[in-house]
């Protein structure tokens, strides 16, 4: 296929490059470009349009609210609140994943508290993490990395422990000692799985602050949301909802150019292996 | 230390390996009473039914095992933790996934302290010599069986350990790469100079690459007998019948063997 390829004269080849990923950006829009129509055409016509607000309507509202600066400032905290929860809680997960992963004596004693902890529903939590940690930033940062370190705690822990002993053993008499192991055999296969809860914790993160802005706040997106459907006014609300999935999206993406990078070594990253004699 | 100790690679004296039972039966017994000597410079190879506890004698020799009872002596000192002198190529290639083939011929002399420029160029070198030549920036699941197991074979060679403990290493290979990896494995060792205890259920390889054959039983296993091979090298690998005293010294070994399986004979 290669070899076709590199026969034909520059400009086809380039043109079919262009056209390829915009012929794949195409189809990956459709259904989501089908969707807002239908939405559109529904509202007012089918379902009432204080419901559902329209598209049209919506992008207006995201417009004049970043024309005006008006949603800059829930924006600053709710960003804050999602990066300090998601780091807080993808380090505490890494580290305390890891270190019960090396240490099974300790995980087996450890180990039923920690799933008792994760059993509680953390939303549940959210009305204490207020009485505990404040009405501001804190305790949506809490409830958040709370969700995020679970996650990525489960998804490390297990990715220490899935290490064949084998590989540990010959490690070992290849002269590694206990410091060595953890660097070139414990960290590099937990990569994936810690990548893994990383990229889970996503929505997580969002979902926590949001939550918490609900229940108890003084700024940020969740609150902006939260006071628009009070004053029925859904052209924000989903104004609201739509900076929430750009968001996902964006970290989905980071997280997938992340993985890709780490984890080039894996088969399923990378194309076919040529042809070993 | 007598004589005899210092002239052994490995000396095994009086293993005894039983591992604990399934709940409520008792402890179940896989090695009994072996003793046996990898003379310095000899490829000694042992052979037996599967599950005869040949793999857990290169285990205990590795460290990676405490034997029940008896000792195990490499170059003279007792074996008593994780061995890291000796050279270990496991059944399956066991490379590292995530890092390149040099990488994984690198690693023990990065586990070494040894600097980067000397640890690419001896690194280079190893996989020179077992014609890896071009694939370095290969990852192994770029690579195919033979060139993974050729890769952990100059993983082993790249820190020259005198003593050598293979584990069925051609096993999973087809029959063709097997003879060109046992030819290449004799060329090899010939200029290493190094000593080497090979554990196989295949009697040609065992006859065809080694000084000598250490014939299991069924477990729990006991030494059957020692038979040594003493046809000349280099031998060719690739048509074993063709060389004079094989077939002799393969009927030696396959006559202690052969009692231990239980073949129906054709009426």
């Amino acid at each position: 296929m290669t070899d076709q390829l590199a026969t034909r004269p520059a400009e086809h080849r380039s043109l079919r490059q262009l056209w390829a990923p915009l012929g794949r950006g195409l189809m990956l829009a459709a259904p989501g470009i089908i969707m807002l129509c239908g939405w559109q055409y529904a509202s007012g016509r089918l379902i009432r349009e204080s419901y559902v607000s329209k598209p049209t309507d919506i992008a207006k509202r995201l417009y004049e609210l970043f024309a005006t600066g008006e949603i800059w400032p829930s924006l600053a905290v709710t960003g804050k609140e999602l990066v300090l929860s998601y780091v807080i809680g993808v380090t505490l997960g890494l580290l305390l994943g890891y270190a019960l992963g090396r240490a099974p004596r300790a995980a087996r004693i450890v180990e039923p508290y920690v799933m008792a902890f994760y059993g509680i529903p953390k939303i549940a939590l959210a009305p204490l993490f207020v009485i505990w940690f404040g009405i501001g930033i804190w305790s949506k940062v809490m409830l958040a990395g709370t969700m995020v370190f679970f996650l990525v705690f489960y998804n490390v822990y297990a990715g220490v422990r899935s290490i064949d002993r084998e590989v540990v053993n010959l490690a070992m008499v290849l002269g590694a000692n206990e410091r060595q192991l953890g660097r070139h055999i414990y960290l590099p296969a937990a990569a994936p799985f810690l990548l893994l809860g990383m990229r889970m914790a996503i929505p997580y993160a969002v979902i926590g602050v949001i939550v918490g802005e609900f229940t108890s706040s003084i700024a940020g997106l969740g609150l902006f949301i939260n006071y628009a459907s009070s004053t029925y006014d859904p052209a924000s609300v989903f104004a609201g909802i739509f900076i929430l999935l750009a968001f996902v999206m964006v970290m989905n993406a980071l997280a997938t150019r992340l993985e890709r990078r780490l984890l080039r070594w894996r088969p399923s990253m990378q194309g076919v292996p040529p042809e070993a004699s | 230390m007598t004589d005899h100790d210092t002239q052994s690679a490995l000396s095994f004296r009086a293993i005894r390996q039983s591992f604990p039972g399934l709940a409520g039966e008792p402890p179940l017994p896989v090695l009994n009473d072996i003793s046996f000597e990898v003379p310095r410079g000899k490829f000694v190879s042992v052979i037996g039914p599967s599950g005869c506890g040949k793999s857990t004698l290169l285990q205990m020799a590795a460290g990676l095992l405490k034997q029940t009872a008896g000792q195990v002596f490499h170059n003279g000192i007792l074996v008593s933790d994780v061995n890291r002198t000796i050279g270990f190529v496991p059944q399956q290639a066991q490379l590292l996934p995530w890092k390149t083939m040099i990488e994984n011929v690198e690693f023990p002399l990065l586990l070494r302290g040894v600097k980067a420029a000397e640890r690419r160029a001896r690194a280079q070198q190893a996989v020179d010599k077992v014609d890896l030549t071009g694939f370095e920036g290969h990852y192994p699941y770029q690579l195919s069986g033979g060139m993974q197991k050729r890769a952990s074979i100059a993983r082993m060679l790249v820190y020259k350990p005198d003593t050598i403990l293979m584990d069925e290493p051609f096993g999973a290979l087809d029959a063709q790469t097997r003879m060109v990896m046992q030819h290449d494995l004799q060329t090899m060792l010939a200029a290493e100079g190094a000593s080497v205890l090979f554990v196989t259920h295949d009697i040609t390889e065992a006859v065809m690459l080694s000084d000598s054959v250490v014939v299991m039983s069924r477990r729990p296993a006991r030494i059957l007998a020692e038979v040594p091979i003493d046809l000349p090298r280099p031998r060719d690998m690739f048509e074993p019948h063709a060389i004079p005293g094989f077939a002799e010294a393969y009927d030696r070994v396959w006559s202690v063997f052969r009692s231990e399986l239980k073949v129906r004979r054709a009426a």
